[in-house]
C-alpha cells in the first residue's frame, strides 16, 4: 500500500507541478528553498509562513543531498474548496530509504556527524499535514501541505 | 640555424596580435638561439605569456603549425614546456581565487572590535557549509587574538534559520564560551523566531538582546562586572599575601 504510494510518486512527471528543482549540488539546496520562497509568496503566505515553508523545503533538500546524493523537491498549488488554497511540497529521492520511518521521526535521532536530528520532526510540526513514505533500497518520499492562512 | 629574419617572418605568420607575434618572436629566437641549449625556465616563461596572450587550445594548433613548418622544431618538448606552463598558469589562477574567496568571505561577515574586549559579528545572507566552517574559524581566532570577553552575534541579515545553520551557531556559541567569552545573540527576526521554535531549535545557553542596542548595553554591562571582578580579585590576593608574610597576622 504505502510502496504503491511511494513508487507513483517517484514515477511522477514535472508537468505535474509547479516547481520542480532537482538536487545534486549543495547549490541546489538554496535554489530549492529560494524558489519555494517564491512560491508561497505569490500565493499570499504570510511572512512566518513562507518562512516555515522555505525551511521545511532546506530541511528535506538537505536529506536528499546528505544522505540519498540526489532526488527532486517538487511544489504545486493546490485549490481546494473549503479549506482554501494550500502549497504542496514533495521531496522524493531513490536513495537507500529508511528502514524505521518512526525512528527518525524521534527527535535527536541522527545518523550524521554532529547533526541535530531535529530536522524531520521539525518539518512535521512546521507543516499542517506530513507523511512519510520509503522503503529499504527504493527510496524514501516525503509529502507536506502547508494552508495559506489570512491574517 | 635560421637566420633571424626568417623567424621573424614565421612570428608575423603566426600572431594575431603585435603582442603575440612579438612573444613568438621571442620565443623562436631563444628556441634556436646560436648558443644551443636554452634555459627552459626562460622558454617556460614566454610560453607563459602566450598561454595567458592565447587559450590553450589555439597556443596547441598553433605550435603544431611550427612544427610542420620547421623541420627540426622540438615539438615533444616545446608541448612539455608549454603543458608545465598552462600548469603554472592555471595554479596561479586557483591561488587567485582562493584569495578572493577568502577576502569575499571576510566582507561578508565583518568581524568589528566595537568595544574594549567586545567583538561584533554581522552574519549576512544565506549560511552554507563552507561559510559557516569559515565564520567560525576566522571568529575563533579572532577571540583568542584580542582575548574578547563579550561577542554579539547579529543575525538581522540571515533571511532563514534552519537546523543546520541552528547547529552551526550552538557549535560556535559553545567554542567561543570555551575560550572564555561570554555570547549576547542579537536579530532574531518574529518569522524565524516562529519557525526556530517549531523546529525546536533553542539556543539556550546565550543569552539573547532584543536588538543591537540591548545586545551593546548588555556587553557593557558584562565587560565592566568582569574588569570589577578581576580588580577585586587582585586585590584580595595582595591582602591574603600581605597576611601570610606578615609574622604578626592581621590583627
Ligand atoms: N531522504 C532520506 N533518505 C535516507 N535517510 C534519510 C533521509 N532523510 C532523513 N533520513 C534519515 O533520518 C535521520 C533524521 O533526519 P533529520 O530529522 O533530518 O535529522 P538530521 O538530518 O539532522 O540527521 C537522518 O540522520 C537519516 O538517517
Ligand atoms: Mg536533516
Amino acid at each position: 500500500m504505502d510502496l504503491e504510494k511511494l513508487e507513483a510518486i517517484l514515477a511522477s512527471q514535472s508537468h505535474e507541478f509547479d516547481v520542480v528543482v532537482r538536487i545534486a549540488k549543495e547549490e541546489d539546496i538554496a535554489v530549492a528553498r529560494q524558489m519555494a520562497k517564491k512560491l508561497a509568496q505569490e500565493m499570499g503566505f504570510s511572512l512566518a509562513d513562507t518562512t516555515k515553508v522555505a525551511t521545511a523545503v532546506s530541511e528535506l533538500a538537505r536529506n536528499i543531498y546528505r544522505y540519498a546524493q540526489q532526488g527532486r523537491i517538487m511544489l504545486r498549488k493546490k485549490e481546494e474548496g473549503k479549506s482554501g488554497p494550500s502549497m504542496e511540497i514533495i521531496a522524493a529521492d531513490q536513495g537507500p530509504g529508511i528502514p524505521d520511518v518512526e525512528l527518525v521521526l524521534t527527535k535527536g535521532y541522527t545518523t550524521y556527524e554532529r547533526s541535530l536530528g531535529i530536522g524531520l520532526s521539525g518539518v512535521k510540526r512546521l507543516m499542517d499535514s506530513f507523511a512519510i513514505y520509503s522503503a529499504p533500497g527504493r527510496g524514501t518520499v516525503v509529502v507536506a501541505e502547508k494552508r495559506r492562512r489570512r491574517f | 640555424m635560421h637566420a633571424p629574419q626568417n623567424l621573424s617572418a614565421l612570428a608575423r605568420k603566426i600572431g594575431r596580435t603585435p603582442a603575440e607575434t612579438q612573444l613568438w618572436e621571442e620565443f623562436l629566437g631563444k628556441l634556436f638561439a646560436a648558443e644551443g641549449a636554452q634555459e627552459e625556465a626562460a622558454l617556460t616563461s614566454t610560453l607563459r605569456s602566450l598561454a595567458e596572450e592565447l587559450e590553450e587550445e589555439p597556443l596547441a594548433a598553433k605550435i603544431a603549425a611550427l612544427a610542420a613548418e620547421l623541420p627540426e622544431f622540438p615539438a615533444t618538448r616545446v608541448f612539455q614546456l608549454a603543458l608545465k606552463a598552462c600548469g603554472e598558469k592555471r595554479r596561479e589562477q586557483e591561488e587567485t581565487l582562493s584569495h578572493l574567496r577568502q577576502m569575499l568571505a571576510e566582507l561578508a561577515t565583518p568581524i568589528i572590535r566595537i568595544w574594549t574586549d567586545m567583538l561584533l559579528v554581522a552574519m549576512i545572507g544565506n549560511i552554507d557549509s563552507q561559510r559557516a566552517q569559515d565564520i567560525a574559524e576566522r571568529l575563533l581566532n579572532r577571540v583568542s587574538s584580542t582575548r574578547a570577553k563579550v561577542v554579539i552575534v547579529d543575525v538581522t541579515g540571515v533571511p532563514m534559520i534552519d537546523t543546520v545553520v541552528g547547529g552551526f551557531l550552538i557549535e560556535m556559541f559553545n567554542a567561543t564560551r570555551l575560550l572564555g567569552a561570554e555570547v549576547i545573540l542579537t536579530g532574531i527576526k518574529p518569522e524565524v523566531a516562529h519557525t526556530l521554535v517549531k523546529l525546536g531549535v533553542d539556543f539556550q545557553t546565550v543569552s539573547i538582546a532584543r536588538d543591537l542596542e540591548d545586545a551593546l548595553r548588555r556587553g557593557i554591562a558584562l565587560t565592566m562586572e568582569e574588569t570589577r571582578k578581576r580588580r577585586e580579585l587582585a586585590l584580595s590576593l595582595a591582602k591574603s599575601g600581605v597576611g601570610e608574610n606578615d609574622e604578626r597576622g592581621a590583627f
